[in-house]
């Protein structure tokens, strides 16, 4: 046994040496075309942190220069006159709460229409799944009214109409359920069920099954689709920029296009820098620190 | 007895939240739409006019929209392409590049992959604007700077309207690439080893295991990839509204139809013509998820 | 632990008895018939409070924070009305981007009640009347104006106000600048390389030719990004010629009225230009690029108007010296003389009739048409009121002198055009065209053609409101 174990190795190890002696350019190469995507994704951030702390001449100067000194106060601007502080504020406001609801009403509805068969289910399921082909655009302008007319629901109201968070959280709570609804079926048809079912036959009700046994099995899908709604809420410009028209309610995204025009006027380039790296790095950062989980979430989003 | 309504009950509480908040925020809007689009609507107080089908009559001699048209045409096609393609080229090399122990990725590959990646975490409008500043005119630009210097005279990314077109490609590829490299690395990693081993002991080369083991088991992905970024070449507008001259110039040479739509309706107050441009949108998507539906039905590879 | 379901589930049935009825309510998103509300009915009218404001109803006031900021609004304009009405509580807000911010609220009924509608991105001002969203201003011409009650607000202003603010015979807006469009240079860089502001469309071209052998910079830019900065000299020059008849068969979308010879031959002049004297990149650059390049003594010449000193504060040499000239005689026939400019009363201010508070909104123009508002004010920006002797006794900066030595010089020969505020999509296309042109594109009998294609689609499209002047 052990001896034919080493020779497997022995002669594997042979025919290895023998295709690396073959193909020892490619693997050059290999690394200079990774090399080349690596440089060709890295240097227009990079470039974008170093002018940040270019000044004015330097920016409108020779591009790759190096700045004469490190002007941190491009980022206090950007921090303060340029609200890019509040606008990540809200960003992240918005996008807890709307991530957290469209989890709660997505995993809901994904779980019944998944294991509670009844007349109706697969038309539920096809109006939801539906919203997957049809463009936001065309629903735009009425959905403007639609939430503007939120706005004169008694009571609740002027919390969910136009320019409030709240409102915006709703609209994406909804534009959210096709994806999630589509993605998480799919997966609560997966698991097993037999917990589920001894845990009914103990006298669990529907609710209780569902919050503390099922909930916690799917915990890989809500994770994917987590991350999938964090990153497309996070991401999103043209909702808030029809539903949000009050500055201080301005998003991530509405700051940065805003600041953008803004420093054609007040020829303030070094400032736009500073608030694009602010804007950049802690996406890199939190990137970076959960990678791993990101890309398997997005992907096996992708792939169901 | 009590079951059933307990179910039922069960049933109508956990549907009732989403569903309502779809139909509200979702379905309805999408029905008035359709309605919208036969008015002559420019104002919310104005009573609309139901005028039939003039604005979609209008549409067809409107230059400006057919122009957004074939440009989200070009884009159905070129954005899939070169992305699909740089992807599974570097998928491939790190996956099952690697020459030395066994079948795997060439050394760093896990460095590759997160920095691939990065494009992919940010807004698109924050891309925007940030290329917005790398493809200045003059010498301050990121890429006109060096082009410059070896003599290039500065190339006009984003006021030539012969290339304006090439630079939101250019950096709609440039932002996808990395999501689908590790698309198709998952899909590789699903792909038994042994089956590669298998081909490389047959003495296959990297060429003949891409195109001869890698592609055809990939193929189900691949078909995802593109109907995926089918959707995402339709549905462009904040990188085109954003970061482009005159939002989807100059001269037109950059609009897409969501531009268009939202143009008209939040420019030019023309939300009856908007809505009508949405519903042509809207035909335009569901017929390429129709036919991509169609088209994908090939064979799969069982292993 | 033992609850938590038990809560769930009763919240989750109340949302689920909740949510259809209000999604039921607000679903329908075509409009609503609504009712003017009744906070809007004016107050008790009188001669010192001519419009009936309410001295206690807050006002929302949204100013375009161009060329001119907007501190000009915080500092001058809602100090003096709160020196009046010290109750009222000013909300004020600027934006680069009018439209964008505002239109929702005009489409949503909840308009600001004075809006400072300026900029490359200001809101369409036919579609707006057109749809009712604009308070008629006819009756602050007629009424006592701030300073004296014995003038009317009317014979305060330069003319041209009325004739601008006016749409299908209803006053709606103030323009409250007077822009005095020309070609703007150093004087300080003439004076020192001895060129001479040329009076003629040849001596023009011959100072560009001097200006680029010299090598010391390029003669001309303009905005390239935004390419109406060009077609307002371009449609100057063709008024020059052919005489003003021309501006206004385009404003009313006479049939081949840009397809006539003067504009033709006013798109070769400037496309020439565009071909031979342009600075490197122009196309890609905006206004401030563009500007702050001239005051790096980078380009010589580039159009703009009498807000550029102002926008330009910042990066301009102390020994800069601006000064501007108007469009030079092209033939020597020209219907207008030289000295003919293109001004218009700019910054143009209204007043939403769905504000909350538009009787306010009505009382802040008058503020601001006082003759110590638009003093200030004028003194503050370096800029020209349209507010009669506003200006007087006030240290002018050498733009703005030169600005109005022209002005007084023309006399009458003023032109303008309206279309850009009336069809939004004309000016779309022209700027489209104009760049084209500029980087030789298309040829100035491609340029006439396709406008004159679009004026003609305009006027055949029965839903876009038509006017006339």
């Amino acid at each position: 046994m052990t001896t034919t174990t080493w020779t497997a190795a022995n002669s594997r190890r042979l025919a290895r040496r023998e295709r690396r002696r073959q193909l020892g350019p490619l693997n050059v190469l290999t690394h200079v075309a990774l090399l080349v995507w690596t440089v060709l994704t890295m240097v227009p951030i990079l470039w974008t942190f170093l002018a940040s702390v270019k000044s004015e001449e330097e920016i409108f100067g020779d591009a790759w220069s190096l700045p004469a000194a490190l002007r941190w106060d491009n980022f206090a601007r950007a921090w303060e006159q340029a609200h890019i502080g509040q606008y990540m504020l809200n960003s992240v406001i918005v996008v807890s709460f709307s991530t957290f609801g469209t989890m709660l009403v997505g995993s809901m509805a994904a779980y019944v229409l998944a294991r509670y068969p009844f007349r109706g289910n697969r038309a539920v399921y096809l109006l939801f799944v539906s919203g997957l082909a049809f463009p936001v655009y065309l629903a735009l302008i009425p959905l403007f009214f639609v939430v503007q007319n939120m706005g004169n629901v008694p009571l609740v109201g002027p919390f969910i109409g136009l320019n409030t968070h709240a409102g915006l959280v709703l609209v994406y709570i909804a534009y959210s359920m096709p994806f999630t609804v589509f993605f998480l079926s799919a997966f609560f048809r997966t698991l097993p069920t037999a917990v589920a079912e001894a845990a009914t036959v103990d006298g669990a009700s529907h609710t209780r099954v569902f919050f503390q046994i099922m909930l916690p099995m799917a915990k890989p899908g809500l994770v994917s689709i987590t991350i999938f709604n964090v990153l497309g809420q996070w991401n999103q410009y043209q909702l808030p920029l029809v539903l949000l028209q009050e500055r201080d309610k301005w998003v991530l995204t509405q700051g940065i296009a805003d600041i953008s025009t803004a420093a054609g006027y007040d020829q303030d380039w070094a400032a736009l820098f500073a608030a694009l790296t602010l804007a950049i790095l802690p996406m890199l950062v939190v990137y970076t620190i959960f990678q791993r989980q990101i890309q398997a979430g997005l992907t096996a989003g992708a792939l169901k | 007895m009590f079951a059933t309504y307990r179910r039922g009950l069960f049933i109508l509480a956990f549907l009732a939240a989403p569903v309502t908040l779809y139909l509200v925020y979702v379905i309805s809007p999408y029905l008035q739409a359709f309605y919208i689009a036969l008015t002559d609507w420019r104002g919310v107080n104005a009573t609309p006019a139901f005028i039939g089908f003039d604005n979609f009559i209008r549409l067809f001699a409107d230059g400006v929209f057919w122009k957004a048209v074939t440009h989200n045409a070009a884009l159905l096609v070129l954005l899939p392409l070169l992305t699909i393609v740089i992807a599974l080229f570097f998928a491939f090399l790190l996956n099952v590049g690697r020459e030395g122990q066994g079948v795997g990725g060439v050394a760093g590959s896990s460095f590759y992959r997160v920095v691939f990646f990065f494009p992919q975490v940010l807004a698109v409008t924050v891309l925007a604007v940030l290329f917005q500043q790398v493809f200045r005119p003059d010498d301050s630009g990121m890429l006109n700077a060096p082009l410059m210097a070896l003599g290039m005279g500065p190339i006009g990314f984003l006021s030539d309207p012969d290339v304006a077109f090439w630079s939101v490609l250019g950096v709609m590829v440039w932002q996808a690439v990395g999501f689908y490299v590790v698309l198709f690395s998952a899909g590789l990693a699903s792909i038994p080893r042994d089956m590669f081993e298998a081909a490389r002991i047959d003495g296959a080369g990297r060429f003949s295991l891409f195109f001869r083991v890698t592609l055809p088991l990939l193929w189900d992905t691949v078909q995802v990839a593109w109907v995926y970024l089918g959707i995402l070449a339709l549905d462009v507008f904040a990188i085109v509204w954003v970061m482009t001259d005159q939002h989807g110039g100059p001269d037109f040479s950059t609009t897409v139809m969501a531009t268009e739509i939202y143009r008209n309706a939040f420019q030019y107050f023309r939300f009856g013509y908007a809505s009508a441009l949405g519903v042509v949108m809207f035909f335009f998507t569901i017929g390429f998820a129709i036919l991509s539906l169609r088209l994908s039905r090939r064979e799969r590879i069982e292993y | 632990m033992e609850n938590t379901p038990q809560i769930t589930r009763r919240g989750l049935l109340r949302a689920a008895a909740l949510a259809p009825m209000a999604g039921a309510l607000a679903a329908c998103a075509t409009p609503q018939a609504q009712a003017p509300t009744s906070s809007a009915a004016p107050a008790a009218t009188s001669a010192a409070n001519p419009f009936g404001v309410d001295a206690k109803k807050p006002l929302e006031v949204w100013i375009f924070d161009g060329g001119f900021g907007d501190a000009y609004a915080t500092d001058i304009h809602q100090p003096l009305f709160k020196t009046k009405y010290p109750d009222v509580a000013i909300k004020h807000s600027a934006t680069k981007e009018i439209t964008k911010v505002l239109q929702p609220r005009f489409a949503g009924g909840n308009p600001p009640d004075v809006i400072d509608n300026s900029g490359a991105n200001a809101l369409d001002m036919g579609a707006l009347a057109q749809d009712g969203q604009l308070q008629d201003l006819g009756p602050l011409l007629d009424a006592p104006s701030w300073d004296d009650p014995n003038v009317k607000v009317r014979d305060t202003l330069d003319p041209a106000v009325v004739d601008f603010g006016t749409l299908d015979g209803t006053f709606l807006s103030v323009g409250y600048v007077n822009y005095i469009h020309g070609i703007w240079y150093s004087q300080k860089a003439f004076r020192d390389n001895g060129w001479a502001v040329p009076k003629t469309w040849d001596e023009f071209l011959a100072l560009c030719e001097t200006i680029k052998k010299s090598g010391k910079m390029a003669p001309f830019t303009y905005a390239g990004k935004h390419p109406q900065y060009l077609y307002e000299p371009l449609l100057t020059m063709a008024a020059k010629i052919g005489g003003n008849e021309i501006l206004v068969d385009i404003d009313n979308l006479e049939d081949g009225a840009w397809t006539a010879e003067p504009v033709l031959r006013s798109a070769e002049a400037w496309a020439e230009v565009g071909a031979k004297y342009m600075m490197e990149g122009t196309a890609g650059l905006d206004h401030v690029q563009t500007q702050t390049a001239q005051n790096k003594y980078q380009v010589a010449m580039l159009p703009s108007g009498s807000w550029l000193e102002n926008e330009q504060k910042t990066t301009t040499p102390d020994d800069f010296e601006y000064g501007m000239f108007p469009i030079p005689d092209v033939t020597a026939s020209d219907k207008l003389p030289y000295g003919t400019l293109h001004t218009r009363p700019g910054e143009t201010f209204i007043v939403p009739s769905r504000g909350a508070n538009p009787q306010g909104g009505v009382e802040y123009l008058r503020a601001m048409l006082s003759k110590k508002a638009a003093g200030d004010f004028s003194e503050l920006v370096r800029t020209v009121s349209v507010v009669k002797g506003a200006g007087e006794g006030r240290d002018l900066t050498p733009g703005a002198r030169s600005a109005t030595e022209a002005l007084a010089a023309a006399g009458a020969n003023t032109v303008h055009f309206r279309w850009r505020s009336w069809y939004a999509q004309l000016h779309d296309e022209a700027v489209a065209a104009t760049g084209r042109l500029m980087s030789g594109g298309a040829t100035a009998k491609e340029f006439v053609d396709r406008l004159q294609k679009k004026a003609d689609e305009l006027k055949a499209d029965s839903s876009i409101k038509k006017y006339r002047r």
